[in-house]
């Protein structure tokens, strides 16, 4: 079992892990999945100290290795650690790559080293690459190694940062096939990936990182098919969002409509589309400015990658008014121009009681 | 256009090359001029003897005032020329065989010299002679330091001086090392010296015959010969110790050794820093030219014949040959030279590697302190001239200690090496990849054997090319350890040239061999590095010991 308590770590200009606190158990298979520059790496890398933490606390089953006193070399050989960049040792073969650390630090027998180096090599499917140095092998091959390696320290916990990332897209396949094999063997496993549908196929925990720590954590089928925090939803979705508070009537209306054509060119919105987008978003308020006696409004796009609608949500105050109701028939009539579904709900007691969705679509 | 530029170009340059001829020309006339005006010539010493020398004297000062003319360095002879002719034109070589090389190839005209050894010079190289004119006389004298023990030694000096002065040994002496006749010269065995009263060291640059010069590989000559009379009269032990010229009197000042005996003229400049004792010799100085007359080629039918057979392309270098090793078997000094000049690379090599890795080690996980002292001591003896270096460490550091100039040769190069080495170290290190670390550190390595295990040795395959390169140049910077008085390729290779008046053969001999060297080296150090890589091993023995009968 793994316990992180208030982990925090700090670089000199950016703090990815502000607050972590988790409990792993053992056989767990959990992905980190998140934003970049969210900590994903970082939170792996602070579980085997290869970042120190700035501050918090460890443990590994009941040894904390955040303890000065603790010997945390003897803690990594039950910790095995795959990387993106695969690290293989250039000046040795395959198979010494693999006999290496079980002979150097396990004190095995260069027979039993073999043995089981080559017992592993069969399994990732490598076995005739015995004898060939790494810069032969192509990168699927070397992170196949790789976590040969690994396991030929029998660890107990294997930790995988970003193991396809540096791949070629014709050998993300192999790899993954034996990290899916990998995660039926009990092994408590952690993998940092943005592969969502491998993550699903392989995990029964998922950690998604943001805001400084664990922003969400659940089970594969919660995270991906019923997000409950905005912002795993929108990755999951893959949303795109952009949102403005408007708060009086003296707002920077020409800069926010800057903001919405910026957005728009950033993701790479279709013309047509981002006109809609912008036209809704001034129409609508407009109208709510027109209306309300002391306007505070909310406003968020969000833009799908996957099926390319964006949706407007509208959250103001003041009395119950819906918009598309209003007897403004020319703004209307616009509106109506451009969205394709209009949804208004009054919500009792909130600070923004009224809300109002609308959709965007392309035509 | 571009044909009549190219025209004008090839006349301007018949023109220049028309102008040179011209003045070559002017230059051996004046040269041939015989003038038998220099009749105040100082000739003291042995008159009869070189009568027939006396004849092949040509020219006179005059003709020389504004000619180009050499000086060797650390002596006094600019000053003597630059009185006697003040509007020549001077410049500087190391030592007499330079300056012969010089005079030959015709880039000087002239060089100052002392009469006695230039006198010996004629009668070993036939292609100079010298106006019989003195620019300046002076008295050689053996030099001390100015404490208690070079007073007292120095006045024993004067008063054997004088002795021999009195009694007429100093002229039987200065009759047996001035005659052309090897055979006479002999010397009382130094190892057979009372030594009583201790051992002198006495400082000297053996390459001016007939004072001090290499023969059958020792140091002989007249300095030697009244230094040992005056140990065996006075109960003193002899050890000379060979070193440059510029060198001598600053290993007496700082008690290296005891006293210089190097044909050294008194100077008032050198007489503030040191003794002198009462002179052994009163000389002149006098002007080698090159030998162009026609008289003397009158006079010299007899060496003709003998020439003609030397002036055969084969027959030079056979002589040359003879000259350089076989004539008192000056081969041996070669095989001391090349032993001295390995011991001390190879000395530095291994200490130098040592000193640098463990300095590596020392600073490698960026110790501060470490770190910044190694950046000083690295700044400090990367910055200065090997040579500089060298001579500090010998008459500064070292000055107290009695320790060998190998030795402090050996310490001079093991700390320029050992920077070296340091610094490659780095580089290579620096070179592996980041993640190789990671990786290690993952599977538990320690810190030490990650280093050890995973980082060097793919370091070392990256640095070997290198490392072989800083031996190459270090076997190449010991030439300088001659400052030093140690006799390795370089310093023999002087001492040779001292004695045979030839440029060409001991220097393209010396380049040979360091050739030879650096290939040997180069090839044991490339074969290492074979055996470094781990590239290199066979997959027969990648498994060794193991069974893989799958």
């Amino acid at each position: 079992m793994i316990k992180i308590e208030h982990l925090r770590k700090e670089y000199p200009n950016v703090t990815p892990l502000e607050d972590v606190n988790v409990e792993i158990h053992d056989g767990d298979v959990i992905s980190v999945i998140g934003p970049s520059g969210t900590g994903k790496s970082t939170l792996l890398r602070c579980i085997n100290l290869l970042e120190k933490p700035t501050a918090g606390k460890i443990w590994i089953g009941e040894q904390e290795i955040t303890d000065p006193k603790c010997d945390i070399n003897k803690v990594r050989q039950k910790m095995g650690m795959v990387f993106q960049s695969f690290n293989l040792f250039g000046h040795k073969t395959v198979i010494e790559n693999i006999m290496l650390a079980p002979m150097d630090l396990l004190g095995r027998s260069k027979q039993e080293a073999y043995d089981t180096g080559m017992r592993l090599l069969r399994t990732v499917g490598l076995s005739e690459k015995a004898l060939n140095y790494p810069d032969e092998l192509s990168g699927g091959q070397k992170q196949r190694i790789a976590i040969a390696r690994t396991l030929a320290m029998d660890p107990d916990v294997i930790l995988l940062d970003e193991p396809t990332s540096a791949l070629d897209p014709t050998m993300v396949g192999e790899v993954q096939a034996v990290i899916r094999d990998l995660s039926k063997t009990g092994k408590t496993m952690m993998i940092v990936t943005h592969e969502m549908n491998f993550a699903k196929a392989i995990c029964n925990r998922v950690f998604f990182m943001d805001e400084g720590g664990i922003y969400e954590d659940g089970s594969p089928e919660q995270i991906f098919e019923h997000p409950q925090r905005e912002k795993t939803r929108r990755f999951v979705y893959r949303l795109k969002a952009i949102e403005f508070d408007i708060k009086g009537r003296s707002c920077d209306f020409p800069g926010m409509i800057g903001e919405i054509m910026a957005y728009c060119i950033r993701n790479q919105i279709e013309r047509k589309l981002a006109g809609h987008i912008q036209l809704t978003f001034e129409e609508v308020t407009q109208l709510l400015l027109a209306a309300l006696d002391d306007p505070r409004i909310h406003a968020v796009c969000e833009y799908s990658e996957n099926t390319g609608i964006a949706e407007w949500t509208f959250l103001y105050n003041g009395p119950q008014f819906n918009v598309m109701a209003s007897d403004n028939d020319l703004a209307l009539s616009v509106l109506k121009g451009v969205t394709d579904h209009a949804a208004y709900t009054w919500l009792e007691g909130n600070e923004y009681s009224n809300q109002l969705k609308l959709i965007n679509r392309s035509a | 256009m571009l044909k009549r530029l190219f025209a004008v170009l090839t006349a301007l340059m018949l023109l220049i090359s028309l102008a040179g001829n011209a003045c070559a020309e002017g230059g051996t006339v004046a040269g041939k001029e015989p003038n038998e005006a220099g009749s105040e010539t100082g000739i003291s010493q042995g008159a009869s003897e070189y009568a027939d020398l006396k004849s092949r004297l040509t020219g006179s000062l005059a003709d020389y005032s504004r000619k180009r003319i050499g000086i060797p360095t650390g002596t006094s002879f600019d000053q003597i020329v630059a009185k006697a002719l003040p509007d020549a034109e001077l410049s500087y070589y190391n030592n007499l065989s330079d300056l012969l090389a010089a005079l030959s190839a015709g880039r000087i005209d002239a060089f100052p010299s002392d009469e006695p050894v230039i006198r010996y010079i004629m009668g070993e190289n036939a292609s100079v002679s010298y106006i019989p004119e003195y620019l300046d006389s002076f008295e050689f004298a053996y030099g001390f330091a100015k404490t208690e023990h070079g007073r007292a030694l120095c006045s024993e000096f004067s008063e054997f001086i004088d002795k021999l002065t009195a009694d007429g040994s100093l002229d039987k002496l200065s009759d047996k090392w001035f005659a052309p006749d090897e055979s006479g010269k002999t010397l009382p065995d130094l190892e057979a010296l009372p030594a009583v009263k201790g051992t002198l060291v006495m400082a000297t640059n053996p390459d001016y015959v007939p004072f001090e010069y290499v023969r059958d590989g020792k140091i002989v000559g007249y300095d030697v010969d009244i230094a040992a009379q005056f140990c065996q009269a006075y109960g003193y032990g002899l050890r000379i110790e060979s070193m440059s010229f510029d060198a001598v009197l600053f290993a007496v000042q700082s008690g290296k050794c005891d006293f210089a005996g190097a044909g050294m003229a008194i100077t008032p400049e050198r007489m503030e820093s040191v003794l002198f004792s009462k002179p052994n010799y009163y000389g002149g100085t006098v002007l080698v030219v090159p030998k162009g007359s026609a008289a003397l080629t009158a006079s010299n039918t007899a060496d003709a014949a003998e020439n003609e057979e030397a002036y055969s392309f084969w027959g030079n270098i056979r002589d040359s040959f003879s000259k350089t090793f076989i004539r008192e078997d000056r081969w041996k000094l070669f095989v001391s030279g090349v032993l001295v000049t390995l011991q001390i690379t190879l000395l530095s090599v291994l200490f130098g590697t040592l000193l640098g890795f463990t300095v590596f080690m020392l600073c490698r996980n960026g110790n501060i302190p470490a770190n910044l002292i190694t950046r000083f001591c690295i700044w400090l003896v990367q910055g200065m001239p090997v040579v500089v270096l060298l001579m500090i460490l010998f008459y500064v550091v070292f000055n107290a200690v009695s320790i060998s100039g190998i030795a402090v040769a050996v310490i001079g190069f093991t700390l320029t090496f050992g920077a070296a080495v340091f610094s490659l170290l780095k580089m290579g290190v620096g070179a592996v990849d980041n993640g190789q670390y990671e990786a290690a550190y993952a599977l538990g390595y320690s810190n030490r054997r990650t280093f050890f295990r995973i980082i060097l040795p793919q370091a070392l395959p990256h640095v070997l090319p290198a490392y072989r390169g800083e031996i190459v140049s270090l076997i190449k910077a010991t030439a300088v350890v001659g400052y030093i008085a140690v006799q390795d390729l370089t310093k023999i290779g002087d001492i040779i040239r001292s004695r045979t008046y030839e440029a060409f053969f001991p220097l393209i001999s010396i380049t040979i061999i360091y050739f030879l060297l650096e290939e040997l080296i180069g090839f044991f150090v490339g074969r290492i590095g074979v055996s470094f890589n781990p590239r290199h091993r066979k997959p027969a023995d990648i498994l060794k010991g193991v069974k893989t009968d799958d």
